[in-house]
């Protein structure tokens, strides 16, 4: 079955904010060290296999990935542990509003796979923050 | 064959007890509007959904009040934004009211590790009922349910370290 256009779309999301995430730790990574170090590796690596899995799906599903961008655009300058920090939380909450958006396609399949795609950024992010939030990947009201 | 005047006259005459007729029976009512429509599929999920955040809820009230050392408030509270989250989607089918009673109330358990391992195997149930749901909603619906899941998910994460570590939930934290 030919799968439809918005959930090519939704992946492609996804696959890009893995991208995203993949480049922001290599930057975080860099003001972190010991144990926070230890555990931005560990989470830039399951970034590495999350991108390749979705690659693996999309050219599966007939379509293209997208590329990583040559370079991203910081949301603020990371110059610190603390932003750092803060950094790895954008990014693991980016990882999981992009994979609740492959929870809203049709199928059956992508909405499990989406929804459980997020419990890990959603725990990452958890942890880096340092506490838990009610609503993972939604805008906050 | 009867003359124009003569069917009229047999029309006139027959009005009343037709009048008559359609009093007693009243209109005819179609089968759709006989009584309330039936609660659909996704309905009934969302209040299941709606009754499970309950039993957490309730569950983690006598948690904290049998072991209030454990530092489970937090997650409470964001049982609570949960409930009222799913509640706030419930259109209210006539006849159906959002349930408001607790359907489960197993005694908590009679240790500080007992009742962390009873609250981590029901928000991993809760997780897994989330996702099983996932397919007959709308697509709104799946975002709230897998969002809900995933904080649940994260909650477990924090009994795990709440169950190894006597010192609380800190060591969940990477700060």
């Amino acid at each position: 079955m030919t799968p439809a256009e918005s959930d090519i779309t939704a992946l492609q999301g996804a696959l890009a904010a893995e991208h995203a995430a993949v480049y922001g730790y290599g930057v975080a990574g860099a003001m972190l060290s010991g144990a926070d170090r230890t555990a931005a590796h560990a989470d830039w690596i399951a970034h590495q296999k999350a991108r390749d899995s979705l690659e693996g799906m999309l050219t599966r599903l007939g379509a293209t990935p997208v590329a990583a961008s040559a370079a991203y655009q910081l949301p603020f300058a990371v110059t610190d542990l603390a932003e750092a920090r803060a950094l790895a939380v954008l990014l693991e909450e980016g990882v999981t509003q992009a994979y609740l958006a492959v929870v809203a396609v049709r199928d059956k399949t992508l909405r499990s796979f989406g929804a459980l795609a997020m419990q890990p950024p959603a725990n990452r992010a958890a942890a880096w923050r340092g506490r838990t939030i009610a609503f993972p990947g939604m805008p906050a009201s | 064959m009867l003359s124009r005047r003569q069917l009229l006259a047999v029309s006139a005459g027959s009005l009343p007890a037709l009048l008559s007729l359609n009093a007693c029976k009243g209109p005819a009512v179609p089968a759709v509007l006989k009584g309330p429509p039936p609660v659909s599929d996704q309905t009934t999920m969302l209040l299941h959904a709606v009754t499970e955040e309950q039993n957490l809820i309730w569950l983690y009230g006598k948690a904290i009040a049998a072991y209030p050392e454990l530092p489970l408030s937090p997650l409470l509270a964001e049982h609570r934004q949960h409930l009222a989250r799913l509640s706030a989607r419930v259109i209210e089918p006539p006849g159906k009211k959002v349930p408001g009673t607790v359907t489960a109330k197993p005694a908590i358990g009679v240790t500080r590790a007992a009742a962390v391992a009873q609250l981590r195997a029901a928000e991993q149930r809760a997780v897994q009922v989330l996702l099983s749901r996932l397919g007959g909603a709308s697509p709104s619906l799946a975002q709230l349910y897998a969002s809900v899941a995933a904080s649940e998910a994260t909650h477990v994460t924090v009994l795990d370290s709440a169950g190894l570590d006597s010192t609380g939930l800190d060591s969940a934290s990477r700060s």
